[in-house]
């Protein structure tokens, strides 16, 4: 499958801050690809040199076939972190602008506008103004504004930040529409549920390093699976079980433990189960766990994927005031 | 259509559509028009004072009877000024001049009859003003009273509500005389107005005056026919247009001159700072980072000054017209003579490029320092500075009025960011065309730099978090940290 995104060895520096270090990854056409990473990883000073926002320090991007984000930009759909739209416009007039800018008339805008927003169930908002609008309204107003062109490759930065549970789901939804209609998605997100359920593809970084690139399945499979047990246990015990290569207390109330004893790369976990049968260990409950993304995320990178890294992030946005005019 | 015309269009649109343009676009010919009407608004809503003259003086002065005259000397001097001040608008200054000589040597009818002739509109809806004050009969009973408190407190019950047969009156002037000389105590119904205390004393020493002079042998006639000379006064210049005397039309261009310095740097100023607004209020509102993923920073710069310009041309034309209207209507000849200055010598042309490149260097670089704050304090590091420096040329313009070819007047016309306002100044004075040339290229070169400039530092400050000082802003313009 060709490639819609390639990056080839990009780098940032800000001053004398690293913010992303040679970074390589492909999104092929039609597939969503996650970009994940706790805040301030990297994750959106490598979106905005996609969109070519601001230059690489070293490296190479090629996007739709363009060498710069910049000569393609009407073929791009963006979705910034921090969202905004002029408050005292409608829905329509904002949406009918944000696609006139991308080189949609602005009559076809404001039909597709008012088609779009029906079908987010924001018919009723069509002719009150921005400010008059929820936040999770205005997102959507936001997102539609951000496709409405219909374009080849949409870039999310943080969609889900901000949505309760259930316009989530219904961003989820319409991820997917993009992705049926043939646009290439990639949305960078710390939240690795939403990857796991949607993507054909994800991108780890940790600290402005790739530490995975592949599919959820591979991603997984770069972590243990797990052993839950419970009951009157001890860690020590525990621990000394065939194929256990670690031991997490997740509970212990008056003696009866919850343990999650991470398994060795390839352990099944029957092994351990018959050895503490056999030992006597008491076993009230056991399951064998499947890693999750977010366990494979830890595990590629020995980082969590909620932790704050935004310290890196502030120096990030203060090394862009060298970034001049290119 | 093209993203710039879609930026300016937005822009136009998102401040034409709301009521408050509107209103302060006609708020300023309207306070104009009522800033003109009120004085004589409340010159007619005053009411005429009744005053009452009580001759304390010794018998035989005559004071009662030349104060009486002097003031009525001075009513019929402001009728006849009125007579002039109408005919102006019309007829001109010499015009003005003429019914006012017309008035003083044959009377009030023959001016109002003058004016009719030289001023037909003015002389056809022409009413006297209203006099500040008439002088009543003082009552017998103050007369007949001993002077001093019982004359005082009679003077106070005519004074008040109480006052006999309804007669009230407005002020009660006690005229003495010490020593010689004219005086008086003035007893007034109300204690903050003084236009009975003011006349009053006037007409004293218009008295005095008269007796010191018959005291020295001079005819009163020759001291009337003496204050109504108006010296034959011709002023001749090399530059007037006539090639000999200077008239009106010869000042007028400097008053144009001014006039304009000031209405370019008050919409310049106001232009520029609606796109500061303008583009803080994106980058609070994290708009700014979606407009860049959509058109380059020069398109989206363009696009809203393009808009601001547009903008602040609507208000031009609209304060232009009404203006122009109003004008035409009050005053044809004048509105004439201003439609003339302003077409000869290209001054329009200069106008037009001045307002141009002003806007251009000062919108830019507003629009720069709105892409580093979210909030008016943020701007105010660099404003604070920049709005001080705009003050010169406001000061500098005041001098150009007088002296247009002064050293530090040619000087700050030719520098860059003063040139728009102080050369607009200059201009209909006829400066040498090298001077209005070479400050023109050095404005728009000075322009193109602050387009340059600002561009870098609007794309950096777009996109940054970073405290906006000028060691920030310079970074940014320079590329580096």
């Amino acid at each position: 499958m060709a490639a819609a995104l390639t990056l080839d060895g990009i780098s940032k520096r800000y001053g004398g801050f690293q913010a992303v270090s040679d970074l390589s990854f492909e999104v092929e056409k039609g597939t969503i690809c996650g970009f994940l990473g706790p805040n301030g990883a990297g994750k959106t000073s490598t979106l905005r040199m996609i969109l070519g926002l601001q230059p690489a320090t070293s490296g190479r991007i090629e996007i739709l076939g363009a060498d710069d984000g910049r000569k393609v930009r009407d073929r791009i759909g963006f979705l910034p972190e921090e969202r905004g739209l002029y408050k005292k416009m409608t829905p329509v007039d904002a949406i009918a602008f944000f696609g006139g800018l991308k080189g949609l008339p602005v009559a076809e805008g404001r039909k597709r506008a008012r088609e779009m927003l029906e079908q987010m169930g924001l018919g009723d908002a069509q002719k009150k103004k921005m400010k008059e609008l929820s936040k999770g309204m205005a997102q959507k107003v936001q997102l539609i504004a951000s496709v409405v062109h219909r374009p080849e490759f949409v870039i999310l930065d943080e969609p889900f930040s901000g949505l309760d549970p259930m316009n989530q789901q219904g961003l989820e939804a319409m991820i997917r529409a993009l992705a049926a209609d043939g646009a290439t998605v990639l949305f960078s997100t710390h939240v690795m549920q939403h990857a796991e359920r949607l993507c054909d593809k994800v991108v780890l970084l940790a600290r402005g390093r790739k530490a995975f690139e592949g599919t959820v399945d591979q991603a997984r499979a770069t972590s243990p699976r797990f052993l839950e047990l419970e009951g009157a246990l001890d860690v020590a015990a525990v621990s000394a079980l065939p194929g256990v290569s670690g031991v997490e207390v997740l509970n212990d109330h008056d003696g009866a433990r919850t343990l999650r004893a991470g398994l060795a790369q390839g352990a099944g976990g029957q092994e351990a189960l018959k050895s503490a049968f056999l030992t006597g260990l008491d076993v009230r409950r056991f399951q064998i766990k499947e890693p999750t993304l977010h366990d494979a995320f830890i595990a590629l990178t020995g980082d969590h994927p909620d932790e704050d890294q935004s310290v890196a992030r502030d120096a990030a946005h203060d090394g862009l005031k060298a970034e001049a005019a290119r | 259509m093209n993203r710039t015309l879609l930026i300016a269009r937005r822009e136009y649109m998102a401040y034409a559509k709301t009521v408050g343009f509107w209103l302060s676009l006609l708020a300023f010919p309207l306070f104009g028009a009522l800033g003109g009407a009120i004085p004589i608004l409340m010159s007619h809503a005053e009411p005429t004072r009744s005053v009452a003259l009580v001759d304390e003086a010794p018998t035989g002065s005559g004071l009662a009877a030349a104060v009486r005259q002097s003031l009525e000397n001075e009513q019929a001097k402001g009728d006849i000024n009125a007579l002039r001040m109408a005919a102006i608008p019309e007829a001109g200054v010499v015009g003005g001049d003429r019914v006012r000589q017309i008035a003083e040597t044959q009377g009030y009818e023959a001016g109002v009859a003058a004016l009719k002739r030289e001023a037909p509109r003015a002389g056809a809806g022409f009413t006297a003003p209203k006099p500040s004050l008439t002088l009543a009969a003082p009552p017998a009973e103050i007369v007949a009273a001993a002077p001093g408190e019982a004359r005082d407190a009679l003077a106070r019950r005519y004074l008040s509500d109480e006052a006999p047969d309804g007669r009230k009156l407005s002020a009660v002037v006690f005229l003495t005389e010490t020593e010689g000389q004219p005086g008086a105590r003035v007893w007034t119904a109300r204690a903050t107005d003084d236009a009975v205390e003011n006349a009053v004393r006037d007409a004293l020493k218009d008295v005095n005056r008269r007796q010191v002079f018959a005291a020295s042998g001079i005819d009163p006639a020759v001291v009337a026919q003496t204050d109504r000379f108006r010296p034959e006064l011709a002023v001749f210049s090399p530059k007037a247009a006539s090639g000999g005397e200077v008239s009106f039309r010869d000042k007028l261009p400097t008053v144009v001159g001014l006039a304009v310095g000031f209405i370019l740097w008050s919409l310049i100023i106001t232009g520029a700072s609606i796109l500061l607004n303008s583009v803080m209020e994106e980058k609070s509102n994290k708009i700014l980072e979606v407009l860049l993923s959509s058109a380059s920073a020069t398109e989206i710069l363009t696009g809203k000054v393009l808009g601001v310009a547009l903008l602040t041309l609507t208000v031009l034309v609209a304060w232009g017209g009404l203006g122009g209207i109003g004008l035409i209507a009050a005053a044809p000849d004048m509105a004439g003579d201003i439609g003339s200055v302003l077409m000869s010598n290209g001054l329009l042309i200069y106008f037009l490029l001045f307002m141009v490149g002003g806007y251009l260097m000062y919108a830019v670089l507003f629009a720069a320092i709105g892409a580093f704050c979210e909030t008016p304090r943020d701007a105010q590091t660099l404003m604070g500075p920049i709005m001080m420096v705009l003050f010169v040329p406001l000061i500098v313009m005041q001098l150009a009025i007088r002296t247009p070819d002064a050293t530090v007047v040619k000087v700050m016309s030719l520098i860059p960011p003063f040139t728009p306002f102080v050369m607009a100044a200059r201009a209909p004075s006829g400066p040498p065309l090298i001077e209005i040339i070479g400050a023109l290229i050095g404005m728009f070169l000075f322009a193109a730099l602050m387009v340059w400039v600002a561009g870098r530092a609007f794309r950096a400050g777009a996109l940054s978090d970073v405290k906006l000082n000028w060691k920030s802003f310079l970074g940014a313009v320079r590329g580096g940290s």
